[in-house]
Parts: structure tokens; C-alpha cells; sequence
């Protein structure tokens, strides 16, 4: 050890006796540390004050002024590409419920108009097309209902319309060369791929199948379930995009056999009301369907109509990426086909609960495959369910070589 | 050669006969009775415990109640604080002036304290009661301003403000008032757990109760949120009887002893209620996201702790020489603000905190790690949270060798190394090999369990230096002003909140905001991490600059104590003689 560092180490029981005079205990100056300054006045501190003072000032102003900075967003952020623009961010006004993007905007107020609903335009600027959604340009959005995607957009990001509470429908211009919409869900323009289906699509079927309420789980009526909350993937879909279906309150899903992907967080955490206080899981059941003819209805009205249907993901289907079906509580049996090559990490988590000592939900994984050809196939770490055993918790077992229930 | 299990044998007796001897009176030059050595385990045990269950409770985005109930929108709470920052920096000045002189001013300044927080009070509920955005235009740019801001409409934004113009003057009020009655009988650091325990059981209960979190509009929700937290937060139940162990005796070594030894086994109790507080969650059947959590299991939780709190509360004393409050230096406006610019070891400890600040806004690496990487809950989680912190306690038992033989210079820079080297493992391990959660997870759990092991003697050292920097402060001005020091906050605002406006933009921009749960993606989760971290490495390096300029040693910190000593003796003296009833000084 240094000299210096002794120094500084000095035993701290050291025994230190100051010999300080009564009238000097205010002012008495440890050697090596600075004199104190008790009970006297600041006197000749006027311009040390003044500084001071300033100095607080000025420090306080530019704290609030970066502050403020933190929270201050544009309405409508973009990013200039080389050939258009980019909506990077979407920061709603409040009261923004229908939102075109087609070309870069802006909201104009008008000032003789009190009410905040309808006091204000959103006006687009032709000369500066929009190509792309960049991801999360719309995040957690709680009041827009309507998404009008213009012609000029080429490019979305599977993430742009992440959890938007409110959002019900899109509407795709019918000359956007990629996108398309379908009773107001969103895909790819072949067909191919759900891009997203709205959070609060339920609400524009409500509207459209004259239901003036939303039913509560257990109030659901047979027909309510049908028209609002089961959806019909449309036969040439292939992809189940990011995202795509996550936070809908779907209970009925049924799959065309021909989707080769259901990506991640596809199908994550569908769930519905309980009772006017609480949310519960709501998807039920995956059936998959194999018809001669194409189904484009994504309203299901009888299973006739979809030719072969089967409890089980689709024969077909190979990739099941991370937290494609994960926190889907409800769902009561899995099938998973032997075409699967990959299942990402977490891909069935959460899809059982313990309750009253019974096992509920996905309590059994019932695979095509045989064990030694499921070691073929690519596996997420935790990609089966756990459920609470003693005070750990123990994955659901998989059984091998199943047969598809009827 | 001796015999090792005799010499071993012969120190376990000597200890015995030295606790059996001085169980109930110090020992010469020493300040702390051994049985007090017991009191500290049990008082600390049961207010840290309980102090720590409230971390489960709060007004910020990362609170389990707000994630999965209340769901706010991130950017809501900055847009808050903002609200609230004008007020704060107006009420601060105030506060400062009460809280180091103790609650005690001249009557005159008392009344006129007291007045305008009564107004405060006032304005605070008719804005409650009524909604002030109505007397402006709603199309002027003001109101669309507001009603543009995230989570909030003007009508919230109003109630927002008013509710902490309420809370201030609230708070205020009751400073004084408890500090005047409780101070001189309980001491300046535990005196508030007696006036706070019993409302603040009440609002843990409500706030789990209250389903304001159905709310349906996010706006209202917000505001009512935030009036509901901010009456919870006027009474505290903060880690006060570890803090007045910092003031337990005047000798330092036996100060860090009790810090090293009592205090650290005082947190056995929080220990093993972390195994099993998170057990007990994971067993409700949505696990974290479940509100039985907050109306149960906290409440319950915390008011078991604070009733043992209580009970072992009176037993525990601190031992700052001090003149009786009587005689005490009377603290003016400007003696504050140049007493604390004085000090040059607040300023290093500013020029640390401001290059820590490089940090503010990101995420709880370790929460994330567990919650949504491992999908953690139940006793496993237990478990992994109860294994790296039990890395810190071997260290933490040794604090008093480490404290001897190194400098606190060079603990601390140690430190500082040791974090940066840490975090920039765990960037990398992110950043390459997150997809595999098993590998990534393992490199991060090893580095953050060497972490905590590094962490805990710099933490005693840390903890050390700031009673030092207090003492010291007490010798320059004759009183601590703890509070007047945060005008070195004041100083560095800018700066800190210019960097705190990096980190929340990248956060949102890598998709982070109301519904955490973006964090289940791959993706989003590695850039909302390790963007915010590789930041944060730089700062610890930079940080090791300033400590180079740390020479308050021992040496010095025992003539100041000396010289407090002498003038508590001194004053008490003067007091008898001149016949005043003195009442809360300490000698020494």
C-alpha cells in the first residue's frame, strides 16, 4: 500500500483530543478541511447572491425547457427516404379517430371552433408521398378506430399498428399495389399473409351484425360467437404475420391448411371481457380446414361451408415462431401436425392454469410426429406450457405419435 | 505453533464474555450496548422488509399495478413530472428551510410557512372539485396543446397540477407540525414512522381496493390515479431506522461494525420474504398480473412489518453530537445555500451523481431479465432473486477489513470498474446471443451475481462516506442540510435532464410504452436493453474521475466529531445556565 493510501486509511478508533476554548467552538478550523461559518451573517455576498441566483435560474429554465423537449412530440413524425417518406411516429391529439396515411400531414386547427372533437383537419401534402410504416409508428394507440392506407404505401412493418386499443377496421386503397384489406383486416395483397387484424375489430362486427353490446364471456350467445368472435383465416393465406392477431378477443380461429408460418406473437394473448371489471382469455379453439374450393368469407356461417375441418393446427404448417400462441389460457386441445419444423421459444407459454387442484387449459401436447422424429425438429427453449407442480413448475408432457382428435 | 481450534475456541469465549459484560452498558469509548446489537436486527428487519414490500406499490411504469391494471402510457408519467416541476422547485425552497432546522423557525416564519400551504391546500381541491380548463378557449393553441399530451386532456392536466399544489401543501403542513412534536423525543430520522404508519396501512389497502384502475378513459384514469397516489405518498414508510443506524455512534468503527454486522443480518428477514412473496404471487392464477396481489398479499405483507417495526422502533437510538434544539445554529435561507457550496465532498458526490444520470430512464435489467426472458414467477423466481442477492452478504461481512485496508477512494473506483466491465458482458451476451435463452440468460445471471458481490462493501463504503460528508457539513454549519444539498440538484438539472431525453426517445422508439409487454419480443427487448446499458457504461467509467478527488479521511473525520462533541458540551452547559429546558441533544 501507498503512503498515500495509509494516509487515507487511518485507523478510524484513532484517539484525536482538540483542546477548543468555549468561545471558539463556532469558528474552531479542523487543519486540512475548510473554516465553518455559523451564526454570521452573509455579509459582502451581495454580488456572490446576485450570481447565485442567476445561476439558479438560468439552470432551472433549461431544465424545464429539455424537459418539456422529453415530452413535446409532433403529431406526425417522418423519416425522408430516397424515394418518399417514412411515418416513423403517430402521437395522437387526442381526438384523432380516422387516420389516413397516403402523404406526409399535419393537423390544422380551426380556432373559432370550441369543440375539441371536431375543431381540427388533418391535411395531407400531396407532393410528399408516404411509401413506408416504419415499426411501432403506432403504439398503444387508445383512440384511433379507422386506418386508411393510401395508394403510395409499399411498405408496412408487421409491428406499425402495435396494441392500438381502439383501432377496428383498416381500408386499403384499392390501387396499393401490396396491401389490401378484407372486411377491415389487413394483408398482404396476394393474399397471403394477415398483416393485422384490429384490436377492436369486434366493435365494427357488433356495428355490422346489429349487436348493440358486447357479451361477457359466459353470456355469449352461440350466434354472438359465430358473427363476432370467430375468425375465418381466408384460404390463400400463408403467413400469419408479427403481431398479427395479438390482444383480439377471437375464441373460435379456424386455419386453412396451406399457412406454412404462424410468426411470432401471432396468435398471443387473446382475451375478452369477463364482466364489466376484467379481462379472461378468450380463444377456445384452433380448427384447421381443407377446402377444394377458396374461401375468401372471413365471417364463419357453418363449417359446410369450409369443406374438411379438423381440431388441430393445419397439416401444412411448419413454422411456429416465439410466443406465437403463448397466454391463451382458454385454448383446450393441441394438435401439432408432423410438417412442423421449428416451434420458437415460448411458443405455448402460459396456455395452462392450475385451478382448485385441476389442471385447465392445454394440459397434454398431442403431437403427429414420433419422439424420434420430434428431435428433428427445432426447439425454443420453454416452448411447452408449465403448469405449478409442488413449488416449481413442470412442463406439460408431449405425446408422441397421436392421433388428431375427432 | 498455537493451536488453531483453541485459538478459535478462546475468541468465541472472549466474545461471549464481552457481549454478556456489555449486553446492557457500552463498553469504554464505545456508544452501543449489545442488546441494542439485537434491537438493530429486529427494527431494521421488519422497516426494511416493509419498506421494501411498498417497492411492489407506485406511481411509475414499471409497478406491476400500473403495467397489468392501470395501463398508462410511458411517456404520461414524464408529462407529469413536468406538471409538477415548477411547484416542486417553488415548494423546495420551503421545505429545505424547515426540514434542517429541524421544524423549528422563528414563530413568525412558522405562520407564514404555514399559511401559504393552507392556500396551496385550498387550490389543490377546487381544482379537484372543479375543472379550470373550462375558462379557456378549448380551440386556443394552449388547450390543444394539453389535450395532445400523452395520456392526458387539459381537463386531467389541470387536476394533475392542482392535485400536487394539494399534496404539497399537505405534506408541508404536516412537516412541520410532527417535526416540532415527534423530533426532539424520537430523533430527526424514525420520528415520521410514528405519525405515518397508521394512515399509510390505510391507503396500501385502498390503493389495492379501489378499482379506479376500470376507469375506461385513459385521461381520467390518469388524473385519479395520480391524486389517489399522491394522497398515498404523503405518508411514508421509508427505511428510517437503517438510516438512524448510520447516526448510531459517534465512534466510526463501531458504526461500521453495526452497519456490517446487525444491520446486514436484519435483512435475512426481507431475504426469505422474497422467497416467498413471489411464491405466493405465483400461485394466483394470472401470477404477477394478478390483483389479488395488491389486495391481499401486500397489505397483509406490509402491515405485519410495520406493526414489528413499531414495536422494536423505541429501542434504537441515534447518537449525532449535537446542541440541544434549544441551543442549535439557526439555519437562514443563505446560510443553507452557501453552507452546502462549501462543502467540496458534495460536490464530488454531484459530479458522480450527474455522470451516473447517463443511465436515467432505462429499464430494471434484472426485472426484465427474470419477467420476460425467463418468464420467471412462483419460487423459481424466488430463488434466482434470492441467490444473487445472497452473493452480496459473504463480502458484506468482511466490509470492516475491506474499509481498513483499502482507501474509500479506491473501493470506489473499484466499483465504478467493476459495474462498467459487468454491464458491457451483458450488452454483449444480449446483443449476440439473445434468441438463446438458456446461454444468454446464464452469461447474464453469473455477471449479475458477480456484480452484487462487488457491489455490497463499495455500498457500506458509499454509505459511510455520505454520514462522513454529513458530519463534516454539521462542523462547517453547524447543521447537516441534508435537504439544502439538493440544490446541487438544481445545478445539474440541465444537464440530466437534457441526457434523460436520450434514453425515453430510443425506448419509444424500439416500441417501449403503455403495454410492456413489447418486451416479449425478441427484438424490441434486446434494443430497449442493451442500447440503454451500452450508455450507461460509459458513465461508470467516467465516473471514477471524480473520486480521485476524495482525501476526507479518518484522521480528519475523528476531529470532526471532536469538534461537534465539544460544541454539544458546551451548549448544553450554556443551556443550564441559563436556566432552558434543553430537549433532544446528544454529547457523545
Amino acid at each position: 500500500m501507498s503512503k498515500k493510501n495509509k494516509e487515507n486509511t487511518a485507523p478510524a478508533t484513532e484517539e484525536i483530543h482538540l483542546d477548543i476554548p468555549e468561545d471558539e467552538i463556532w469558528t474552531y478550523q479542523v487543519p486540512g478541511l475548510a473554516a465553518p461559518h455559523i451564526n454570521k451573517p452573509y455579509k459582502n455576498f451581495t454580488l456572490k447572491k446576485i450570481i447565485f441566483t442567476l445561476v439558479i435560474l438560468v439552470a432551472v429554465s433549461l431544465s424545464m425547457y429539455f424537459s418539456v423537449r422529453t415530452v413535446q412530440r409532433e403529431t406526425f413524425e417522418y423519416k425522408q427516404t430516397e424515394t418518399g417518406y417514412q411515418l416513423e411516429k403517430f402521437s395522437n391529439t387526442g381526438y384523432i379517430t380516422e387516420l389516413e396515411i397516403n402523404s406526409v400531414s399535419e393537423v390544422v386547427y380551426d380556432r373559432e371552433n370550441e369543440d375539441v372533437t371536431s375543431n381540427f383537419e388533418v391535411v395531407g401534402d400531396e407532393t410528399k408521398p408516404v411509401e413506408s410504416i416504419g415499426p411501432y409508428a403506432l403504439n398503444c394507440d387508445g383512440t384511433v378506430k379507422v386506418i386508411k392506407i393510401g395508394a403510395n404505401v409499399k411498405e408496412i412493418d408487421s409491428k406499425s399498428f402495435y396494441s392500438c386499443w381502439a383501432l377496428e377496421r383498416f381500408e386499403v386503397d384499392g390501387n396499393n399495389p401490396n396491401y389490401c384489406d378484407v372486411d377491415g383486416v389487413l394483408y398482404s395483397k396476394d393474399m397471403k399473409t394477415v398483416i393485422n387484424y384490429p384490436c377492436n375489430h369486434d366493435q365494427y362486427l357488433r356495428e355490422k351484425y346489429g349487436y348493440e353490446a358486447e357479451q361477457f364471456r359466459a353470456d355469449a350467445t352461440e350466434q354472438y360467437i359465430k358473427d363476432i368472435q370467430t375468425y375465418v383465416v381466408p384460404s390463400t393465406v400463408e403467413t400469419l404475420g408479427e403481431t398479427a392477431l395479438a390482444y383480439t378477443n377471437i375464441r373460435v380461429l379456424y386455419l386453412p391448411e396451406g399457412l406454412k408460418v404462424c410468426d411470432k406473437l401471432s396468435v398471443f394473448k387473446l382475451h375478452e371481457p369477463k364482466d364489466a371489471y376484467g379481462n379472461t382469455p378468450s380463444l377456445d379453439n384452433i380448427y384447421s380446414y381443407k377446402s377444394a374450393e377458396p374461401v375468401t368469407d372471413t365471417h364463419f356461417t357453418d363449417e359446410s361451408a369450409l369443406g374438411e375441418v379438423y381440431l388441430s393446427l393445419p397439416e401444412g404448417l411448419e413454422i411456429i415462431e416465439s410466443d406465437a400462441f403463448s397466454y391463451n389460457q382458454e385454448l383446450q386441445y393441441l394438435y401439432i401436425p408432423a410438417s412442423v419444423k421449428h416451434i420458437g421459444h415460448h411458443a405455448f407459454w402460459d396456455c395452462i392454469y392450475k385451478q382448485d387442484g385441476e389442471l385447465k387449459g392445454v394440459s397434454v401436447i398431442n403431437a403427429a410426429a414420433d419422439e424420434e422424429a420430434f428431435k428433428a425438429v427445432e426447439q425454443g427453449d420453454q416452448w411447452r406450457p408449465q403448469y405449478d407442480y409442488l413449488l416449481f413448475k413442470k412442463n406439460v408432457e408431449v405425446t408422441y405419435g397421436a392421433q388428431r382428435a375427432e | 505453533m498455537s493451536n488453531p481450534v483453541a485459538g478459535l475456541a478462546g475468541k468465541a469465549k472472549w466474545l461471549f464474555t464481552e457481549i454478556k459484560t456489555h449486553w446492557n452498558t457500552p463498553a469504554e469509548g464505545k456508544y452501543v450496548p449489545y442488546k441494542e446489537y439485537k434491537d438493530v436486527v429486529l427494527a431494521v428487519g421488519s422497516n426494511y422488509t416493509g419498506s421494501k414490500v411498498l417497492e411492489y406499490v407506485g406511481f411509475w411504469a414499471t409497478c406491476y399495478l400500473i403495467m397489468y391494471h392501470y395501463k398508462l402510457p410511458y411517456l404520461t408519467f414524464s408529462v407529469i413530472g413536468i406538471l409538477n416541476m415548477p411547484l416542486g422547485y417553488i415548494s423546495a425552497l420551503i421545505w429545505w428551510l424547515v426540514c434542517d432546522n429541524l421544524g423549528f423557525m422563528p414563530k413568525k416564519t412558522e405562520k407564514k410557512i404555514y399559511l401559504v400551504y393552507g392556500l396551496m391546500m385550498l387550490f389543490g381541491i377546487s381544482t379537484i372539485l372543479f375543472d379550470y380548463s373550462l375558462l379557456f378557449n378549448q380551440a386556443s393553441p394552449f388547450i390543444t396543446y394539453l389535450n395532445g399530451l400523452e395520456g392526458l386532456s387539459a381537463t386531467a392536466c389541470f387536476k394533475t397540477f392542482g392535485t400536487h399544489f394539494l399534496y404539497t401543501g399537505w405534506v408541508g403542513a404536516r412537516n412541520i407540525f410532527w417535526r416540532k412534536k415527534l423530533v426532539p423525543k424520537y430523533g430527526r430520522y424514525k420520528y415520521s414512522l410514528y405519525c405515518d404508519v397508521v394512515p399509510k396501512c390505510i391507503m396500501v389497502i385502498l390503493v389495492g381496493w379501489l378499482p379506479v384502475y376500470n376507469i375506461p378513459d385513459v385521461a381520467t384514469r390518469v388524473w385519479v390515479a395520480n391524486l389517489m397516489f399522491a394522497t398515498y405518498n404523503v405518508f411514508g414508510f421509508a427505511n428510517n431506522m437503517e438510516t438512524c443506524t448510520k447516526s448510531i455512534s459517534p465512534n466510526l468503527q463501531e458504526r461500521i461494525l453495526v452497519r456490517s454486522y446487525p444491520v446486514k443480518l436484519s435483512h435475512i428477514f426481507h431475504s426469505v420474504l422474497s422467497i416467498f412473496l413471489p411464491a405466493i404471487i405465483g400461485a394466483l392464477r394470472h401470477g404477477w398480473a394478478d390483483i389479488n396481489m395488491y389486495r391481499f398479499v401486500i397489505p397483509i405483507t406490509f402491515i405485519a412489518s410495520a406493526a414489528f417495526t413499531m414495536y422494536f422502533a423505541g429501542r434504537i437510538q441515534e447518537r449525532i453530537p449535537q446542541p440541544p434544539v434549544e441551543k442549535k445554529a439557526q439555519i437562514k435561507f443563505w446560510d443553507g445555500m452557501f453552507g452546502v457550496l462549501k462543502n467540496k465532498y458534495l460536490l464530488i458526490n454531484t459530479v458522480v451523481g450527474l455522470i451516473d444520470s447517463l443511465g436515467n430512464g432505462m429499464l430494471p435489467l434484472a426485472t426484465i431479465l427474470y419477467l420476460f426472458t425467463f418468464r420467471l414467477e412462483g419460487l423459481p423466481y424466488s430463488l434466482i432473486v434470492a441467490l444473487i442477492s445472497f452473493a452480496g452478504t459473504p463480502p458484506d461481512f468482511l466490509s470492516p477489513y475491506f474499509l481498513k485496508r483499502f482507501s474509500y477512494k479506491q473501493i470506489m473506483i473499484f466499483y465504478q470498474v467493476t459495474r462498467g466491465l459487468g454491464n458491457l458482458i451483458i450488452a454483449l451476451a444480449m446483443w449476440f446471443t439473445g434468441e438463446n435463452l438458456m446461454l444468454c440468460g446464464t452469461i447474464c445471471v453469473v455477471v449479475l451475481f458477480f456484480m452484487e458481490m462487488t457491489k455490497t462493501v463499495p455500498t457500506t463504503a458509499g454509505h459511510d462516506m455520505n454520514v462522513r460528508i454529513g458530519d463534516y457539513q454539521m462542523y462547517l454549519s453547524g447543521e447537516r442540510l441534508e435537504s439544502f444539498a439538493g440544490v446541487f440538484g438544481w445545478f445539474t438539472g440541465p444537464i440530466t435532464s437534457f441526457v434523460g431525453l436520450i434514453i425515453p426517445l430510443l425506448l419509444l422508439k424500439y416500441g417501449y410504452n403503455s403495454n410492456m409487454e413489447v418486451l416479449f419480443i425478441d427484438s424490441a427487448r434486446r434494443n430497449i436493453i442493451v442500447i440503454p446499458i451500452l450508455v450507461d457504461v460509459i458513465g461508470f467509467f467516467l465516473m471514477t474521475i471524480p473520486y480521485l478527488f476524495w482525501d476526507y479521511d479518518s484522521k480528519k473525520q475523528n476531529m470532526v466529531m471532536e469538534v461537534l462533541k465539544r460544541r454539544a458540551e458546551v451548549t448544553e452547559k450554556q443551556a443550564k445556565e441559563e436556566g432552558i429546558a434543553a430537549s433532544g441533544g446528544y454529547l457523545g
